[in-house]
């Protein structure tokens, strides 16, 4: 762990640059540029809006379109940093082969890439929320929310690029794997649903799901919903630097055989 | 003055795991994981290798194809880690190990190369001072702004050997990359690296280039099956390695075959101190000396010899039929001499091959394609395969 901190804090200029680079490439050559990064979320909001009022899909629930809008905002930041971890190692097998530098600032600066990107989303989530009239909740909290969803985020990546080196199924599983996790979290329906379906006393079962608590802390932030329970919001924090300690173990284990594998 | 050496390898092996189809698939995995069988066979690349490179010293590293320059290249640059041994560095490392590696298509010349200098640790604030160096090295003008991916491949190549070497690294590493590139680009990258030899920096090279890595080393290394095999002066070690790729068919190029009645024993080159030699002065002369052996007598055989390039393209070929030196008959061994008084063909590895046929050049009694390499160094600057003598004069 400190270890890493070392390196990355040694590489800062590198990191830098890989995040930029990893901005500008998303937009590159593309006529509205960065705007992109703007009228995604808002375009998404669009088409859900339309698409649940034909549908009348509301879950018995007013805020429906806003509640459903922050479950995919903050599902999609997870979402992209996976799909893009998967060949972060692979996909730079040039880099790995022939120079030296501390592995881990290609899956971070992947990461911290998809983070600006969200931040963004979620400057324009505000003013969505804003013109929905919604109040806020205990903003202050939300940079830890936000802290804890990156490391969550940065975990899967080191985890999930480091793995499809060795396993070329990884892509395969990646994609069944995310459908699944997806449907098991609260993104369109509220975690008391599921709690619903529980029996007492096993609650906590379902904040295993690291995702399962920070939806719901966003919610709570941004729509003034009740958390289900502190403890339980706390065990989904729990879980998600568990990942991220994890992903780092496998990652400085796995990287010395990167260069012989690629 | 005694010095830290710059890099120091130390009893280093590097194993390679091979599998199948490149990566394992999960199928694979799962079943011999069931099975608890290993799927895996290993190949060593290096065995036991040590060497140190004293600050300021060119070593030069060669070996025929699958020898491990490359895999010991990479363990210098620190992308792989050693199996056994250690490995020691002192200083930044720039690798040349593949042009560009590590550009991005869709970014521009001028972010390509402040990335470049991010990935080896070279600070922005130097970077920038150097920038204006890269610059002008790479000759691309405007187009440093645009998109790498919309450069030939000539001015791929000049940034980023541009970017390599203006970096002013402590240690140097280059792999090949010069065989890419116009000669005027050669020149010029030559140039740099004398340049950078004469600043006192360390540089390690792999190449096929015998001749140019002859000129460029202060020692060289030579690889066989990854273990070290020599280790010395360019010209001894060089000179050692045409004889081990002789030995093993000067790389595939070489063919031995005909009628058998009569044959060619052995040719022995010399300079033109009569010293034995496979390289040689431009300018000055070869000599060879050609035992033969008939089993019977045969009238009137022609000997014919040829010189090639290293891709065994011919670039000049005669007989003693041509040049009307009559051979009678030859029966049992005798001896016959072949003098090129002047060699004028531009500096390089080439390919003799050596022939004894009939004289209507129906019967190939024995020949030896490409079965000897030689080198020629100290060239004049010309264009072209072959000096030509010319004259200049005004009015």
């Amino acid at each position: 762990m400190l270890a890493f901190a070392r390196d990355i804090a040694g590489r800062r200029e590198l990191l830098w640059l890989l995040v930029q680079r990893n901005i500008k490439i998303r937009y590159k050559s593309s006529v509205l540029g960065f705007l992109w990064s703007l009228m995604t979320p808002l375009l998404m909001i669009a088409i859900y809006a339309v698409f649940a009022g034909i549908m009348k899909w509301n879950m018995g629930r007013r805020d429906f379109l806003e509640f459903l809008v922050v479950g995919v905002v903050v599902w999609q930041f997870l979402a992209t940093c996976v799909n893009d971890s998967l060949h972060a190692i692979t996909g730079n097998s040039n880099l790995i082969k022939k120079t030296a530098f501390p592995r881990v600032i290609i899956p971070l600066a992947q990461v911290l890439a998809n983070l600006a990107n969200f931040l963004l989303t979620v400057v324009v989530l505000v003013g969505f929320l804003l013109v929905m009239k919604r109040s806020f909740h205990d903003v202050l909290y939300l940079p830890v929310v936000i802290l804890t969803q990156t490391a969550l985020c940065l975990g899967l990546a080191l985890f999930i690029s480091a793995l499809n080196v060795f396993i070329k199924d990884t892509e395969h599983i990646l994609g069944v794997a995310l459908m699944a996790w997806f449907f098991l979290s609260p993104v369109f329906y509220a975690a008391q649903f599921q709690l619903d379906r529980i029996p007492a006393g096993q609650e906590w079962l379902v904040f295993l799901n690291p995702m399962t608590g920070l939806i719901c802390a966003y919610r709570s932030i941004f729509m003034a919903e009740a958390l289900p329970g502190l403890g339980l919001v706390a065990l989904s924090a729990v879980m998600s630097w568990l990942i991220l300690l994890l992903g780092l173990a496998v990652f400085q284990k796995w990287q010395i055989r990167f260069a012989d594998e690629l | 003055m005694p010095t830290q050496p710059a890099i120091v390898v130390d009893s280093v092996s590097k194993t390679f795991r091979l599998r199948g189809g490149g990566t394992r698939t999960l199928k694979a995995a799962a079943l011999d994981a069931l099975l608890a069988r290993r799927s895996v066979r290993h190949f060593e690349a290096l065995t036991d290798v040590s060497f140190a490179v004293p600050k300021g010293e060119t070593l030069g590293i060669i070996g025929a194809n699958g020898a491990g320059k490359s895999t010991l290249l990479g363990l210098v640059a620190g992308a792989m880690a050693p199996t056994r041994g250690a490995i020691r560095t002192d200083g930044t490392i720039s690798s040349l190990l593949e042009l560009g590696a590590g550009f991005h298509p869709d970014l521009s010349g001028r972010e390509n190369v402040f990335l470049y200098g991010a990935v080896i640790g070279i600070t922005r604030k130097k970077m920038r001072v150097r920038y204006a160096a890269i610059l002008e090295f790479a000759g691309i003008g405007e187009y440093i702004d645009q998109p790498v991916k919309r450069y030939s491949s000539g001015m791929y190549a000049r940034l980023a050997f541009a970017v390599a070497v203006e970096v002013d690294p402590d240690v140097l590493l280059i792999d090949e990359v010069l065989a890419v590139g116009d000669a005027a680009f050669q020149r010029k990258c030559l140039q740099k690296m004398r340049d950078f030899r004469r600043q006192g920096k360390t540089m390690l090279m792999v190449s096929h280039d015998l001749a140019t890595i002859q000129s460029v080393s202060d020692r060289i290394l030579l690889l066989d099956g990854g273990r070290v095999v020599g280790l010395g002066g360019p010209e001894s070690v060089v000179n050692a390695y045409r004889s081990l790729a002789g030995r093993q068919g000067a790389d595939g190029l070489a063919r031995e075959w005909g009628a058998g009645e009569a044959r060619i024993a052995s040719v022995e080159f010399f300079n033109d101190r009569g010293e034995p030699a496979t390289t040689f002065e431009w300018g000055g002369g070869l000599a060879a000396r050609i035992r033969y052996e008939a089993s019977r007598r045969i009238e009137k055989p022609v000997f014919g010899f040829a010189l090639s390039d290293s891709a065994g393209r011919l670039i000049y070929g005669s007989n003693t039929q041509i040049e009307g030196f009559a051979i009678p008959w030859i029966e049992g061994q005798g001896t016959l001499r072949l003098r090129i008084p002047k060699l004028v063909m531009a500096n390089g590895s080439y390919l003799l091959s050596f022939s004894l046929h009939s004289e209507d050049h129906r019967t190939n009694y024995h020949r030896l394609d490409h079965r000897f390499p030689i080198a020629v160094v100290g060239a004049k600057g010309f264009e072209g395969p072959c000096h030509m003598p010319c004259e200049w004069r005004a009015g």
